[in-house]
């Protein structure tokens, strides 16, 4: 597929270019690196690691409306997903765009979740190569990703530390997008892509943290009794900062949201399975009841059931649970005991 | 500084007890300078216990935090003892939940550490974001020495201090039942200037502040979980009937989940920072609750966590109460 | 933002104490004392009874203001619930203007049974001042909307 050339003096063209479908974009706010819409080139934040929140947000919403409703009225009004119109995400890393792949699966497995997969049909992914590790906890070379990485992504935009990107357009909608953007791009050279190739293995190099999850699948389903999950849960406070901040989480909750008039929406929003009442049932009971069950049910999620499944590890190696957990719980940590156990 | 042997003799003989069920402490993270709490359940595992200026959390949330599953028939429950180690700040929770009763004196073991202040961890790993080793921190003097692959570095205290112990009241603890230093004489004081720049700002300002700041809420509850004085079984940010705050994460929903948390803290607030320090959008907490604790001091004279005899604020009242706001 | 449209018409909640301020409002009606007709009364037991939160949810809901009003302090049918209601209300506009909201959208007010002109007093200074502040939109819910 076709590759090109841009010249980081021309970001601006092309974002401005972007802008006129919706872009999204890391952006900051405070401090904090966000991926938000924007429509002026100047918003985006391009210097930086990875985002907070992942971009999942942008296929995923944290909160959406799925449908309308007027009590009496036996017609619903259902969200019209199309309307939000053809969306490029620009600048998100390997692990989010491969994240993204992954949990297509689930989406489109016993059912064809319309909402996401419409937004998926309508979003193209344009990636930003990860030269530098954005965090020193950052571990996707070991869970079947790359700091170069190409899978999910549409277009992948590489530094090559020349004042210029690499633009490889990776599938057909990447192929468009850079049609698109062709006025921009100049033409690669003979070396480029070889180049790129020798960057990457020298990013893979950089990754600090490892661990080798062979076998971990298959060892999980034996250690559900095993104390380490009691330890490792200890200090666990119960909150969903692991979830909602990790690609591949997916899980939601439904709310019907009546007001006085009669109107209402049926929306979907993020839930956590480590908050307690993930599991309540109406009567009470509650099969997963204290912070042990949840820690020992989210690992075998990601590493025993969902490879079950799907044939593949429900964790990109983001770091993201490891950073920002403020008890310092280590997912690599959590895995290397069950490695020894 | 605390002698790290004495810390890990005294723990020994505090977890041999056989009235005492676990001990709550600190040890070295999983990466870089981190430290992270410890369970320790018998003498054995007392030789992990740290305590430096890496030790931020707040254990004392694990007190109130601690899940009571219904024991299997023919079992009792494990009511022994739990001892934690508090910092001055970590104290003031325990003193507050006491005078709440959420338990009785006697189920809890205090070894107390006088603290000379800890760092702000964001700070430390901004500055230096590529150690990935075991580190360390210490305090000498005034400066910080930090010791990461073979070398040492030194930074002066002012620049990774964390902002709640540049004006911490109380650096030794309230309440103990063994000391694990020498007595800190307070250092500090508050005067309340942050809150103070934002009463003062217009109220345009104002609410454009709040507004950029809780929109990127993502209603993760971590501040909430942390905290040591949210322990209520049935959390008002919870519950679906009456429904407070919805599920929906947007501007309305949170400000009202921030609001209510806020107000549910009036008075009760014992100013750890926990809050502020877990949330991974870095909404400045301690700016809500600062507000609802100077107004607490100036009009009522409280100071929570300060006496476990004391009333809690909301459940009293004087009759000279200020009445300025009434028409 | 203060809005000079002379349209807009406020609308505020008001939480009445049963024994004291609910029946001052009567009385202002039981006279035909005319007043603005902004405000929607809800009559509780006791001002005490009235959790801040309910501020927050009216203003959500879309009021543009909320008064609570009770009995005189020492007046209390219930002795002392008026006295917590006066700590709540205070520490909670408090805040609420730190945040943003105007100090003129959350009242308090003692109106005794026999003060139907004091009530109607309230209420006209409460509908002139939200009027010139303009309607209450900042954190208002939103689920509506697409």
């Amino acid at each position: 597929m076709a590759v090109k050339k841009l010249s980081k003096e021309k970001i601006a063209e092309v974002l401005q270019e972007l802008s006129k479908f919706r872009l999204i974009a890391p952006a900051l706010s405070d401090d904090v690196v966000i991926f938000k819409e924007i429509q002026d080139p100047e918003e985006a934040y391009l210097d930086y690691g990875n985002s907070t929140v992942p971009p999942k947000k942008v296929v995923f919403p944290q909160t959406e409306t799925l449908f309308r409703f007027q009590i009496g009225n036996p017609e619903l009004t259902e969200k019209d997903v199309g309307e939000e119109g053809t969306t490029v995400i620009f600048g998100l890393r390997p692990c989010d765009a491969r994240a993204m792949a992954i949990v297509d699966k689930l989406f489109r497995w016993d059912y064809d979740d319309p909402y996401y997969l419409k937004r998926r049909e309508l979003v193209t992914l344009v990636g930003m190569a990860c030269v530098e590790p954005p965090s020193i906890n950052c571990f996707c070379t070991s869970v079947g990703g790359s700091p170069f990485g190409k899978e999910g992504l549409d277009l992948l935009l590489t530094d090559m530390g020349d004042e210029h990107y690499l633009v490889q357009a990776l599938t057909e909608k990447g192929e468009k997008l850079q049609e698109t953007l062709a006025p921009h791009l100049g033409d690669a050279g003979d070396k480029d892509e070889s180049k790129v190739e020798e960057l990457a293995k020298e990013a893979e190099g950089k990754i600090l943290r490892s661990i080798n999850p062979e076998g971990i699948p298959e060892k999980l389903p034996g250690l559900w009794d095993h104390g380490l999950w009691k330890e490792a849960s200890a200090s666990c406070l119960g909150c969903g900062i692991c979830t909602f901040l990790c690609p591949t989480c997916h899980c939601f909750d439904i709310q019907d949201e009546v007001e006085e008039s009669g109107e209402g929406r049926r929306a979907r929003m993020w839930d956590s399975c480590m908050f307690s009442e993930y599991t309540v049932h109406a009567s009470g009971h509650n099969p997963r009841p204290t912070r042990k069950e949840r820690t020992r049910n989210r690992i075998n999620h990601k590493y025993s059931y969902y490879p079950d499944r799907f044939d593949v590890i429900a964790c990109v190696g983001c770091g993201r649970c490891i950073n920002l957990c403020p008890v310092n719980i280590d997912i690599l940590d959590i895995l290397e005991q069950v490695v020894e156990a | 500084m605390v002698d790290v042997n004495k810390l890990r003799e005294i723990a020994r003989e505090v977890i041999s007890r056989e009235d005492v069920r676990e001990l709550i402490g600190y040890r070295p993270g999983t990466y870089g300078f981190r430290a992270r709490p410890a369970f320790v359940m018998g003498p054995d595992e007392v030789d992990e216990l740290i305590f430096t200026p890496a030790c931020v959390n707040n254990l004392a949330s694990y007190i109130a935090l601690e899940e009571k599953p219904p024991v299997r028939r023919g079992e009792e429950p494990d009511l022994r003892k739990v001892a934690v180690m508090v910092k001055g700040c970590d104290s003031r929770a325990l003193v507050q939940q006491m005078e709440e009763k959420a338990y009785d004196r006697d189920q809890i073991l205090v070894l107390g550490i006088p603290c000379t202040g800890v760092v702000d961890m964001a700070k430390v790993q901004e500055r230096f974001p590529d150690v990935l080793e075991p580190a360390e921190i210490t305090l000498e003097g005034d400066k910080f020495i930090l010791s990461f692959n073979g070398s040492k570095e030194e930074v002066p205290g002012e620049e990774l201090l964390a902002e709640k112990c540049k004006r911490c009241r109380y650096p030794t603890p309230l309440v103990y039942d063994e000391l694990l230093d020498e007595e800190v004489e307070r250092f500090a004081d508050d005067d309340y200037s942050d809150v103070e720049a934002l009463e003062n700002r217009s109220v345009e300002e104002k609410w454009d502040y709040w507004e950029e700041k809780f929109s990127r809420c993502i209603r993760c509850y971590s501040c909430r979980n942390v905290c040591p004085m949210c322990y209520c079984e049935d959390c008002v940010l919870d519950r679906l009937q009456p429904m407070w705050m919805r599920r929906s994460v947007d501007i309305s929903e949170n400000t009202a989940y921030h609001v209510a948390r806020a107000y549910h803290l009036a008075g009760r607030c014992i100013q750890c920072g926990e809050c502020e320090r877990v949330c991974p959008v870095d909404i400045p907490l301690m700016e809500l609750n600062r507000k609802f604790y100077k107004d607490v001091e100036d009009l009522y004279d409280y100071e929570p966590g300060t006496e476990v005899e004391a009333e809690p604020l909301l459940s009293t009242f004087s009759v000279d109460d200020s009445e300025e706001f009434i028409m | 933002m203060a809005e000079n449209n002379s349209d807009f018409e406020p609308d505020i909640v008001a939480f009445l104490c049963n024994w004291c301020s609910y029946a001052g409002a009567d009385l202002a009606g039981t006279s035909r004392v005319h007043y603005p007709s902004n405000v929607r009364v809800i009559r509780v037991m006791c001002s005490g009874r009235v959790n801040p939160l309910f501020v927050m949810n009216a203003l959500q809901q879309g009021a543009d203001g909320v008064i609570v009003a009770g009995c005189h302090p020492g007046d209390c049918h219930y002795m002392t619930g008026n006295y917590y209601a006066r700590r709540r209300f205070n520490l909670m506009r408090n805040f609420l203007e730190y945040l943003g909201v105007e100090p003129e959208r959350v009242r308090m007010s003692w109106v005794s049974a026999s003060e139907g002109t004091k009530w109607k007093e309230v209420v006209e200074e409460v509908t002139e001042d939200i009027k010139k502040i303009g309607p209450m939109d900042k954190f208002k819910r939103r689920q509506l909307n697409w």
